[in-house]
Parts: C-alpha cells; structure tokens; sequence
C-alpha cells in the first residue's frame, strides 16, 4: 500500500491548493460579511476579521425589502419545481413506455428547447404575458421559468426511467394492477432518486434565474432575490460591500442545504441529463 | 416467474390513448412557453416593434438587412467567439486536469470534490457580487494580491478598460462553469477498466503515456458532447456578462445575447430585437445540430 500512498500524497499536496484557491471568492465573501465595515478599507486587507459583527445581517434583514425577495424566491421555485415534476413524470414515462406517432419528433424537440437561449424567447414571453394580463407577477416568473425548466426535467426523468426494466410493470399487471396502478406502485418509487434529482434541479434553475426577472417584474412585490439583491447594489449611493455580501451568504443558504445533504442527487442527475455520451 | 418473461412488446403496444394523455400536458405547456414564443419571435423580426407601447408595423426582411448590413452584429460576433472560446478553452483544461486530480486517492477526496463543484450550482448573482468585490479597483484582493507578488506595481482597473474585462469575464465563467467538465469526466473516469493500466503497466508504458494511450481515447466521447454542451451554453451566457461589465467598456464586451436584450429593453426595438435573436440562433444551430446528432442518437 506504500506504493499507492506516496502518488496520493503527493496528489494532494497538489490538489488542495488548487481547491483552497476555487473556494477562495466564497470564503472571502463569508469574511467580508462579518467584518465589521471599517476594516473593509484597510491596506493591505487582513485575511481573518479583527472583530466579528453580524451587523450586516441585521441590516439587510431589516432595513431592505431582503425577506420579501426571499419569500418570492421560494413561492416561485417551489411553485416552479412542483408544476414541472408533475408534467415531466407523467410525459417522461409516456416518452418512455408508448409508442405513438411524433413520439421522437418530440424527444427531439424537448432536447432542441434544453440548448435554446433564453433571449430568444425573452421577447414574445414578455408579450405574451403582458397580454395575460400576468406582467409583474410571480405567476409570470413560474410560467417562464417552466420554459427552460421543464426540457431538463424531462430530459433528466427520461433517462432515470429508461432505466426501470419494464418486466417489473409487466408482473404487477399480470397480478391484477391497472396501467396507472403498476406505475404508481412500481414505476414511481423504482424512479424515486431520478424525481429528487429532478427537483432538485428544477428548484435551483428557478432559484438562481435572472434575465427573465429582470424584464418580468419591476415591482418590489414579485421581484425574486436575484434582481432584488443586484437593486441594492445599483440603488446605493455608495456601494456597500459588506451589506452585498451578507445578502449573498443569505441567498446562498437553501443551496447550501441542498449542496451538504443532497449532493449524491445533483451528481448522479449529471449523469442522467444529456452530459451522458 | 413466468409472467416476467411476458413480452414488453405487449404492453407497449396497448392503450396508446392511455400515453398520448399522459403527454398531453407536456404538449400544452411546451407548446405556450416555447413552440409558440419562438414561432413569434420569427414572426416579430419582420416586424418595427416599439416595446413600450408595442406598436408596430410589417418592414419585411428589413430588419435582417438592418443586422447583417451593420458592423453591430459582427461585432458582436466576435466578441461572442472571443468570450467562447477562452471561457471554453480555460474550462476544459483546467476541468480535465482537476477531473484527473480528484480522481486520485487524495486526503479528504469528498470534501474537496463538494468544494470544487459548489460555483456551478451558486447564483450567477452571488458570483458576480463576489468577484466584482475581488475586482474591485481599490480594495479588492485581486489588485493587493498581485501587488504584493510585484507583478503590478499600481491597482489595475479589471472591468472598466480593455482588454482586462474581457479577462476578467473569462475568468469568472471559468471559475463558475469548469465544474460541469470536473463533474462530467469524473463521472466517465470511474467506469475505465482498471485493467487497461495494468496491462500498459506490464507493457512497461509510463503515466505520460498512460495518459495519452488509454485515459484520454477513453474520456473522447465525453470530452465531445460536453464541449459541444459547453460551447452552446457558454455562447448563450447573458447573466455573468451583462452582470459583471453590462456589455462595457463601450461595447467590448456585448455578446449577442446582450445586443438582443439592448435592442429590446433598452432602445425599445423589438422587431430587430428577435431579428438579432434569430439571427443568433442560426450560428448557434451548427453547434445544437452537432450536438443533437452526438445525444440525440441515444434517443431512438
């Protein structure tokens, strides 16, 4: 085993500082956060705060309309995630296990619109909304962020379903189970892992969007935190580093969560969503 | 079990009904939130569109002469090209090279994978904010670390002059998106037979030729659609650019999906807008085409 120790050693030896350096900027903006201001200034920085303040958090927290963006967010990623899983479980296991005219055509289709820019479609999205009578709200920021949500997730769903071998359908019909029968009691919990990992990612597409929030909405009420933060920035006198890296470590939480306990899903959805050679 | 056996030909076959129902609500919303807006926006680049009060008038393929006959759109072209292909470039190398390191048997290996792949899944807000406030011209770490390395003697202006803006984008989508690559060839790199390196071993091959011999013919096909993934999505990027320069200084660096938002959002013209857009789309349709050959075979 010395043979293999000493390479690994060395791999490591080369490896973390690289890693050190990756993780730098966020480490640096969960310092800057807590630093108390006037040591933002001083030159050269110091690397470990002198005193540590949650100041800032207060003052986001309280001073600007943070809570409301964040509660926005989620309404929308939520609301996002659970429309596009249940149409994507239900399409993903029709593109799947039937076989019907335009069925490829419109594999084809689904994997087309997971490569389409965004801009592209920006403007008829803003008309067609405006016309809805939906402009400003949140529900204009779910029906857009379906638009690019609902191809990865049917993508991704596809290929976690195109794994389940059919035979086990095929027992719990012969034993007496409906279709739709076989594929809540089998289908569903054999693509359980593929449907977290759907989810997962739907919720962080929409939590993380921003070109169609920015043209959407410009009020405070539907406003989600990616352009809620980005007009704290632009709306202040001066810059204020300090309050803008708070607001990020907060925005950066519910990935955070999901990163420490879900990560095996992030991965292994990697795999499923057309990454796959 | 005999009835495991039972052919899933059968089931297939039965109630079609049953399958095209299930799609149908995938049809309904595919069809409002995309078929349909991107029909129009063939449609609205025939048109003169003011965006504020969305009246218009038909000027036919006038707006196309507009794009191709102006220096904007090949500029920004290349501008797209430049940002491409040095975000892509430094993506794939550095992403290989950490894909292989991770791989390797080091001290806290999940630790530092889960590290290297948090940038990918940030907000490209967060990520932006981070590095303009390590850009930053007086205080950021960036100037005060290379002027402690002597490399410049006086801060340097990342975002504001050329050609440091363009760097500096390049950089951050590289420090964003490399972990797309990481995870990718990662993945790929526990599935090569070990054997394959026991027998160049006894053949007496060493790791440079190892490398070159079976890792690399190995992780081709992955290194393809992801690259072909990669250029797609990085010639579509809007939010890092527009957030970390908006397009500046003057225009060196506005990609097209930023002329496509100016024109619409900012000058209010919307017709030459989704010109711009489709005229977008069809350099972009070389490399979706590449792609959906390379990914879409597996559909069948």
């Amino acid at each position: 085993m010395t043979n293999r120790q000493r390479p690994a050693l060395i791999a490591s030896l080369v490896t973390w500082p690289l890693v050190l350096l990756i993780a730098f900027p966020l480490l640096w903006m969960l310092l800057t956060s807590v630093k108390p201001q006037a040591e933002l200034f001083t030159t050269p920085p110091d690397f470990l705060p002198n005193a540590i303040t949650f100041e800032h958090y207060r003052r986001v927290l309280e001073e600007t309309a943070f809570l409301q963006y964040f509660r926005n967010s989620l309404v929308v990623a939520v609301s996002t995630t659970l429309l596009v899983v249940v149409v994507a479980v239900l399409g993903a296991y029709s593109l799947v296990r039937f076989a019907y005219r335009g069925r490829e055509l419109l594999a084809s289709l689904v994997l087309f619109t997971y490569l389409l820019p965004s801009v592209v479609l920006i403007s008829p999205l803003y008309l067609m909304l405006v016309k809805l009578g939906l402009a400003n709200t949140l529900a204009s920021l779910v029906a857009a962020y379906t638009s690019f949500a609902l191809p990865y997730a049917l993508w991704l769903l596809r290929s976690f379903m195109a794994g389940i071998p059919e035979d086990l359908e095929a027992a719990a019909m012969v034993d007496g189970a409906s279709r739709m029968g076989a594929f809540v009691d089998v289908v569903l919990p054999q693509a359980l892992p593929g449907i977290i990992s759907t989810a997962l990612f739907s919720f962080i597409l929409a939590w993380n969007e921003y070109l169609y929030a920015l043209v959407l909405v410009n009020s405070d009420e539907a406003r989600p935190l990616t352009t809620g933060v980005m007009t704290m920035l632009i709306s202040a006198f001066n810059i204020e580093w300090s309050l803008l890296m708070a607001a990020s470590v907060m925005m950066s939480v519910p990935l955070i969560v999901i990163f420490a306990f879900f990560q095996k899903y992030l991965t292994s959805g990697f795999g499923a969503g057309g990454v796959k050679g | 079990m005999a009835e495991a056996a039972l052919p899933g030909a059968r089931l297939e076959r039965r109630d079609a009904l049953l399958g095209l129902a299930l799609i149908a609500p995938t049809v309904l919303v595919l069809g409002a939130v995309i078929v349909y807006p991107l029909l129009s926006a063939i449609y609205l680049s025939l048109f003169s569109l003011y965006t504020p009060t969305l009246e218009g008038h038909w000027v036919g393929l006038a707006n196309y002469r507009a794009v191709f006959g102006s220096g904007g759109f090949w500029s920004a072209l290349a501008t797209t090209a430049v940002w491409t292909v040095g975000t892509l470039t430094l993506q794939v190398l550095f992403g290989l090279a950490m894909a292989l390191l991770l791989h390797q048997n080091i001290l806290f290996r999940s630790l530092a994978r889960s590290l290297v792949l948090f940038p990918y899944f940030l907000s490209t807000v967060v990520a932006v904010l981070v590095w303009r406030w390590l850009f930053n011209d007086l205080y950021g770490v960036v100037n005060h670390a290379l002027m402690a390395a002597g490399i410049i003697d006086a801060p340097v202006s990342w975002l504001g002059t050329m050609p440091n803006a363009m760097l500096s984008i390049i950089v951050v989508g590289a420090w964003k998106f490399f972990p797309f690559v990481v995870i990718a060839i990662l993945a790929r790199l526990q599935t090569i037979p070990e054997a394959l390196y026991e027998a160049a071993r006894i053949d007496g091959a060493g790791p440079v030729s190892r490398f070159f011999d079976i890792t690399l013919p190995q992780l081709r096909d992955v290194l393809t659609i992801v690259i072909l993934l990669r250029t797609v999505w990085d010639f579509k990027e809007f939010d890092l650019i527009y957030l970390m320069t908006g397009g500046g200084p003057v225009n060196g660096t506005r990609t097209l999906p930023l002329i496509v938002y100016q024109q619409a959002f900012g000058l209010n013209q919307m017709g030459l807008a989704a010109a711009h857009a489709v005229a977008m789309m069809l350099v972009m349709l070389v490399f979706m085409l590449a792609y959906l050959r390379r990914a879409g075979g597996r559909v069948a």
